[in-house]
């Protein structure tokens, strides 16, 4: 019965035009700004032609006014600066974002000159290789929940998803730059100084996602609390 | 009647006319609507039935989980937090580990996802979709 019933069910369609809002039906696919390459048909695999068909028959969300088809538009630094803004302003964000880049890349670059020609090229000056791997080291891998059993809640340790990890990586940046400075230090300068020492896994940030993971480990007896 | 035999579908998979007629007979609404109102009246002693709420189904089904699940990845975890114990919780030297058992979580998570309403029965979800779209109507209005 389930099996001739379900194709009452179909995959919605849209009977209005709807014009960039936030919210959207889960039919929509999300919009891809970069300008790809032309690839010729042989070298695209089968799943890759299937998906290309997919966008051109489904609706498309709208772009949001944020993202470029330049190269220089990398998702990671557009989702760090929205989570940076207060009160919607993103030109001071993105102000403070780009002063961090550039403060990173003069320290690197004045590291490399001082340094002798055997470690030179040891030396990472790319910032945005800098911001990445950095907050990769930031991410934990296990993350902690509270899970309700016999009347009392245990920190039972919990597989986290990808967008969690990298949301909890930002969301330490961030509050441990905002917190943890002398009044007079700039946030740019702040960010720098963490982001580097993130970069050679030091730093408070890090230590943070190390205490996270010896609490986890700590808990392992509780592992089988969990049920998903 | 009509007996035993001529209950089980023919050669062309439909029942027999006599047996359809019977079923006909004792699954159509009028039968139904009689034997409630005989349980409900007062008129051979007291009603056999003193329903609170009335006699009719809901647009709705009630959603549940219909498995107990279970912690997933288990032995990845604690192999992984053996190693953290071993090497001061050093993710460089522990890499092995953390790449099994992210594709451990992976996999994990498509089977959750890939396996919820296949087993022939639809979910209580898409039965309360179709339930909205086609209800059982209660009145005229």
């Amino acid at each position: 019965m389930a099996a001739s019933v379900r194709h009452l069910l179909k995959p919605w369609t849209p009977s209005l035009c709807l014009v960039r809002w936030s919210r959207y039906n889960p039919y929509y696919l999300d919009p891809d700004p970069s300008k790809d390459a032309c690839v010729p048909e042989s070298e695209i695999s089968p799943e890759q032609k299937e998906l290309q068909e997919l966008k051109t028959v489904r609706p498309i969300k709208a772009a949001l006014s944020s993202d470029t088809s330049s190269s220089f538009n990398d998702p990671l630094i557009s989702k760090f600066i929205n989570m940076m803004m207060q009160d919607g302003n993103k030109i001071l964000a993105r102000g403070i974002m780009t002063q961090t880049l550039e403060s990173i890349k003069r320290k690197q670059v004045e590291k490399y000159h001082k340094s002798p020609a055997a470690k030179k090229e040891e030396i990472e000056c790319n910032p945005y290789t800098i911001f990445h791997l950095g907050l990769e080291n930031c991410k934990p891998i296990i993350g902690l929940a509270s899970v309700q059993k016999g009347g009392k809640s245990y920190q039972v340790p919990v597989p986290l998803t990808d967008n969690r990890r990298r949301f909890l990586a930002m969301k330490w940046m961030i509050t441990e730059c905002r917190d943890n400075k002398h009044r007079r230090t700039h946030m740019y300068e702040k960010l720098s100084q963490e982001l580097l020492a993130a970069f050679a896994n030091e730093g408070n940030v890090v230590k943070r996602k190390h205490d996270l993971h010896k609490m986890a480990e700590a808990n392992r007896a509780y592992a089988h609390y969990r049920w998903w | 009647m009509t007996s035993g035999r001529e209950c089980f579908p023919t050669e062309n998979g439909d029942l027999h006319e006599d047996v359809k007629r019977h079923y006909r007979k004792t699954m159509s609404g009028f039968v139904i609507q009689d034997k409630v109102a005989k349980l409900l009246s007062r008129q051979n002693g007291k009603p056999v039935l003193r329903p609170i709420k009335p006699l009719a189904l809901k647009n709705e089904v009630a959603s549940r989980r219909m498995k107990k699940g279970e912690a997933t990845c288990v032995t990845e975890m604690s192999l992984l937090m053996a190693c953290w114990k071993l090497n001061d919780f050093n993710n460089a030297v522990c890499s092995k580990e953390v790449s099994a058992f992210y594709t451990c979580v992976e996999k994990a998570q498509s089977k959750a996802k890939g396996k919820q309403g296949t087993q022939g029965r639809l979910l209580p979800k898409e039965a309360n979709t179709l339930l909205k779209r086609f209800p059982n109507l209660s009145s005229e209005v």
